[in-house]
């Protein structure tokens, strides 16, 4: 077990709510904190009488919500105005242009409701950095907040339940969850690769097509000069 | 960049990805693998089970010991201060590895459950079942 995860349940055995709360605000912020980890054992302390599970359940969801607000308001205060900067600045432009910064706003306003809501609880790694780039990209806060709240309620009642439901063996229930979560992001990846090949394969086949055609008009066109048709007029030609 | 090429390339990244969740797949597999034992050892009231992040209380009431009684075994005297301390802040605290608390905290109950067996042939204590207590008259 890690210093860091021996400290915060020591800590949360100490202080109770109150340490839960604060870890998991910071970690939400963006630390990176094994905070998965801590509340698979505060479920199994819960299990035991120690904490109300209930309780625990509320306190991390609004840490982890109060954690994502001020990530979103640094990025939206802070990182909205280097990339106006860059989006506007003559040498910014050099960066940058100014059509990529608004492509990747409309695509994070197309996408970045999924974006925020799955890594609540499946990349939560990303978590902290998806909060900074929703504030920077300008994304709607009560869209923002529309994913993130059910999001994270996902994200904490899993190891909460799993702890409370296995307890002493929460440590194995954390590598099980930790394999799984890896696995399905590299599901997920093979499926994006899967469908990007597939489009690929259909523009090379197009672009075949687009040759054979084109290749065959060239043939039509030449065609007539070799021989040329019949008048339909009916005319037999003159001799 | 040509289509042919980054068919190539993402061919190339997909065989990776395939490659990589294969990899996770078998993880997950013997991260449930070894859940299951810790799970088993766990349920058949094993103290081998027994990690750092717990506290005295919980081994109590996992283990079916009694509280004091590992107070006692361990010499605690303050026994409030170190309710809310998992084992290895304890060792801290008290200037040992936490290894060799946890050793002598498994030594505590293998004995408890050996003075608490009834002679019966009946194995129930060892696999982690409460203690019946005598039986009244």
């Amino acid at each position: 077990m890690s210093i860091f995860l021996s400290t915060l349940l020591n800590s949360l055995q100490s202080y109770g709510y109150p340490a839960l709360w604060l870890s998991i605000f910071v970690a939400a912020v963006g630390l990176p904190l094994p905070i998965g980890l801590v509340l698979l054992a505060a479920g199994a302390f819960a299990a035991l009488g120690d904490f109300n599970v209930i309780v625990l359940a509320l306190i991390a969801t609004s840490a982890s919500v109060a954690g994502d607000c001020l990530g979103y308001l640094i990025g939206r205060l802070l990182g909205s105005k280097p990339l106006e900067w860059l989006e506007q600045s003559r040498s910014g432009k050099r960066f940058i242009s100014p059509r990529t910064v608004a492509r990747s706003r409309l695509y994070f306003k197309r996408r970045g409701g999924w974006a925020i809501f799955l890594s609540r609880f499946l990349f939560s790694a990303l978590g902290g950095i998806i909060n900074l780039l929703s504030g920077i990209e300008l994304f709607p806060f009560r869209y923002f907040l529309f994913c993130d709240i059910p999001g994270e309620a996902v994200g904490v009642v899993i190891p909460l339940a799993l702890g409370f439901a296995f307890g002493a063996s929460w440590e194995a229930v954390g590598d099980v969850l930790g394999a799984f979560s890896l696995f399905v992001v590299g599901l997920l990846l093979v499926i994006v690769l899967l469908i990007r090949l597939i489009r690929y394969m259909c523009s090379v086949q197009r672009v075949k097509t687009g040759h054979r055609l084109t290749e065959v008009q060239n043939v039509t066109d030449v065609a007539p000069i070799i021989d040329p048709p019949a008048p339909s007029s009916g005319h037999l030609p003159l001799s | 960049m040509s289509a042919r090429i980054k068919l190539i390339g993402t061919g190339i990244l997909l065989c990776l990805a395939l490659g990589a969740t294969i990899f996770c797949a078998m993880q997950t597999v013997q991260a449930i693998q070894r859940f299951e034992e810790s799970r088993n050892l766990a349920t058949s009231g094993d103290v081998s089970t027994i990690g750092d992040w717990m506290t005295l209380p919980y081994v109590a009431r996992v283990y079916h010991v009694p509280e004091n009684y590992l107070d006692q075994w361990l010499h605690i005297r303050d026994r409030q201060s170190t309710r809310h301390t998992t084992l290895r802040a304890l060792a801290d605290q008290y200037n040992r590895p936490v290894d060799s608390l946890i050793h002598d905290i498994q030594r505590a109950i293998v004995t408890y459950r050996k003075q608490h067996t009834p002679h019966t042939g009946n194995t129930q204590h060892d696999k982690g079942q409460p203690p019946t207590g005598r039986k009244k008259p």
